[in-house]
């Protein structure tokens, strides 16, 4: 960690030196908005922009749950609804399921009361709290900077105990700021530094995925060159890391494509921002460089269809050979003008082969408009499946019958 | 496989199709936001605005200097900056005890009847020069490709035309100051290169804008 910081120190110092000796540009523009930066000025004109989030949920009686289709002998219905931005789901010890937001601030509770669902905010105003993890009775949520817990949560839901800050020397950038949270097989707390851009060369303290120990202490990186990892699992057996990343945007309709990636031991680097899909140098960053330096991808899951939520299925209510397949939650393009994603998709390994890798629920996107977007799982313990959707505010779960 | 890059010969046909493409998508995006809004209740949001009028205007116009008109504003714009008032991420000591109590059904009616008004210029005393500075700083720092061309706001970024300069520059300088709520974080980073006078000279260029 202390490593960690001197990088930190000696980025943040190289920045201020940088601003110090090179006078301001007058007439130079300035940075555009992350979302149009790397935009080549061709299209400069383009109507293509992040989708807005809505402020608000919508209303249980507006779902279109009917619209959603899942295989035969799948059924899919509304679990949670009113859950402002839901995002991460993680199970507390006792039933209770934590899930997180992003731009709503909140991180709320879902208690099961039987045929309904009991919605409770927790905790509010936070810097886009989207990672969320639970572990031997406390709840850790991360903000884009740092990693705080929450003790014994569960027994106090209506009253929620004081956030004990756990590790705070992240770095503050917002863009890809906002971290998935997950306990690896090993115990140790996993979450990504996305790249604070859409395409640069980032500092060496950005776009990996790290662990620290539960008590802030013993940070180190695990995988470099990952623009942004929002989603990760273990694999049951191999207990090897899988990981989802967003590609970099504006290089074109159909690439580069988002990838889905296995990273057995510390210390890979997959390519960002010098090789994308792991056969694409980058116009600029690519220069001088070969994708044979950098892992490549285990599966190309498709241009700008955003995969966030990976998970590996271990439940026994689906058919057997659903066992150890993932499911990938993907919340659906905006830098392409035929949308695509807006489902869940799920990959079987194959043993030195590309995953077999195909659609299990859709209907989120109507025509050219989506109503939902499905951006985690999380498997229950009779074996069925919730799916937030952060867009319509609402979980659902599939479960199957033979 | 197609890719969007465009040829530079076809340029004016791409930048009309260009501006048709982006009409269309905002008349999908209005559709869309009518469709998604169908529980707001502008009606309803008139009488729920009844105490707001002493300083928002009762047509959401303001004329007190220093407090914002939200006529016209965007409908995701309100309600995601009453939410941010509700659980205390941005504060204000007259107008946060207003949105402690309002439900989410409350905001959306507001946001709705805001959004119906009809905004009227501020009758702030604008700077020509400061102004004319201001509007090349627009350019420069890429205001429009999120504020619209006419800075006339869309989803959850603010109409800032006309706005009462010394909000802005208050809001300006707040986000330089990196004080100011945000909801992503794209205004503070926007306002990190501004100087004092760069701040001044936008402000008085937005204040005057129709």
């Amino acid at each position: 960690m202390r490593r960690f910081v001197v990088i930190v120190l000696a980025v943040s110092l190289l920045g201020a030196l940088t601003t110090w000796f090179i006078p301001a540009q007058a007439q130079q523009p300035a940075a555009p908005p992350t979302w149009k930066q790397g935009q080549p000025a061709e299209l400069a004109g383009s109507p293509l922009a992040p989708i807005a989030q809505p402020p608000a949920p919508l209303p249980a009686a507006e779902i279109p749950v009917n619209k959603l289709k899942v295989p035969p002998g799948f059924r899919i219905e509304l679990w949670a609804s009113g859950i402002n931005n839901a995002r991460a789901m993680t199970w507390g010890d006792k039933g209770t399921l934590f899930v997180s937001s992003r731009v709503a601030g909140n991180v709320y509770a879902v208690v099961d009361k039987g045929g309904s669902r009991e919605v409770k905010t927790i905790a509010k105003g936070l810097n886009l709290p989207n990672g969320v993890a639970f572990k031997d009775g406390t709840l850790y949520i991360a903000e884009v900077s740092k990693i705080s817990k929450m003790e014994g949560i569960e027994s106090k839901l209506d009253s929620p105990p004081q956030m004990v800050t756990v590790f705070e020397t992240l770095p503050k950038d917002l863009p890809h700021g906002w971290k998935y949270l997950a306990f690896g097989p090993d115990g140790k707390l996993y979450f990504n530094i996305g790249a604070p851009c859409n395409i640069c060369l980032p500092p060496d303290t950005h776009a990996n995925i790290s662990r620290i120990n539960p008590d802030g202490t013993g940070f180190e990186y695990w995988a470099h060159g990952v623009r942004n990892s929002v989603g990760f699992d273990w694999h049951p057996v191999t207990k090897e890391l899988y990981f989802t990343t967003h590609a970099r945007d504006w290089l074109g309709e159909d690439v580069p494509s988002d990838r889905l990636d296995v990273a057995p031991k510390k210390g890979l680097h997959f390519g960002y921002p010098f090789c994308h899909q792991g056969d694409i140098l980058d116009p600029e960053f690519g220069k001088g460089r070969a994708c044979a330096e950098f892992a490549a991808p285990l599966l190309k899951t498709g241009p700008h269809i955003a995969g966030n939520g990976v998970e590996f299925y271990t439940g026994s209510m689906f058919p057997a050979d659903y066992k150890n397949r993932m499911f990938l939650a993907q919340r659906g393009s905006w830098n392409r003008t035929q949308k695509i994603g807006f489902r869940v998709a799920m990959a079987t390994l194959k043993a030195g082969d590309v995953p077999k890798y195909e659609t299990f629920a859709e209907g989120w996107l109507q025509g050219d408009q989506p109503w939902g977007r499905p951006v985690y799982t999380k498997q229950m313990k009779d074996g069925s499946l919730l799916i937030a959707d952060d867009y319509a505010g609402a979980i659902y779960r599939v479960s199957y019958s033979k | 496989m197609t890719t969007p890059a465009r040829s530079t010969a076809s340029a004016t046909r791409s930048k009309l199709i260009g501006f048709v493409f982006t009409a269309a998508l905002l008349a999908a995006i209005l559709a869309a936001g009518s469709v998604r809004a169908s529980a707001a209740d502008a009606e309803a949001g008139r009488r729920k605005a009844e105490p707001c009028a002493a300083c928002h205007g009762p047509d959401g116009n303001a004329t007190i200097p220093g407090t914002p008109s939200l006529a016209g504003q965007p409908t995701y714009f309100t309600h995601w900056q009453l939410i941010k008032f509700r659980d205390g991420r941005r504060k204000d000591a007259q107008m946060s005890p207003f949105a402690e109590n309002l439900s989410d059904d409350d905001m959306a009616d507001l946001a709705a009847f805001y959004a119906a008004q009809t905004p009227r210029r501020r009758p702030s005393s604008v700077d020509a020069a400061k102004a004319a500075a201001g509007a090349e700083l627009v350019a420069r720092h890429h205001c429009s490709s999120c504020h619209m061309p006419n800075l006339e706001g869309q989803k959850q970024m603010a109409r800032l035309a006309g706005q009462d300069l010394t909000y802005l520059l208050r809001l300006l300088r707040g986000f330089k100051a990196q004080t100011a709520s945000d909801l992503d974080g794209t205004m503070t980073m926007a306002a990190q290169p501004l100087t004092a006078d760069e701040i001044e000279s936008l402000a008085h260029y937005i204040a005057g804008l129709p």
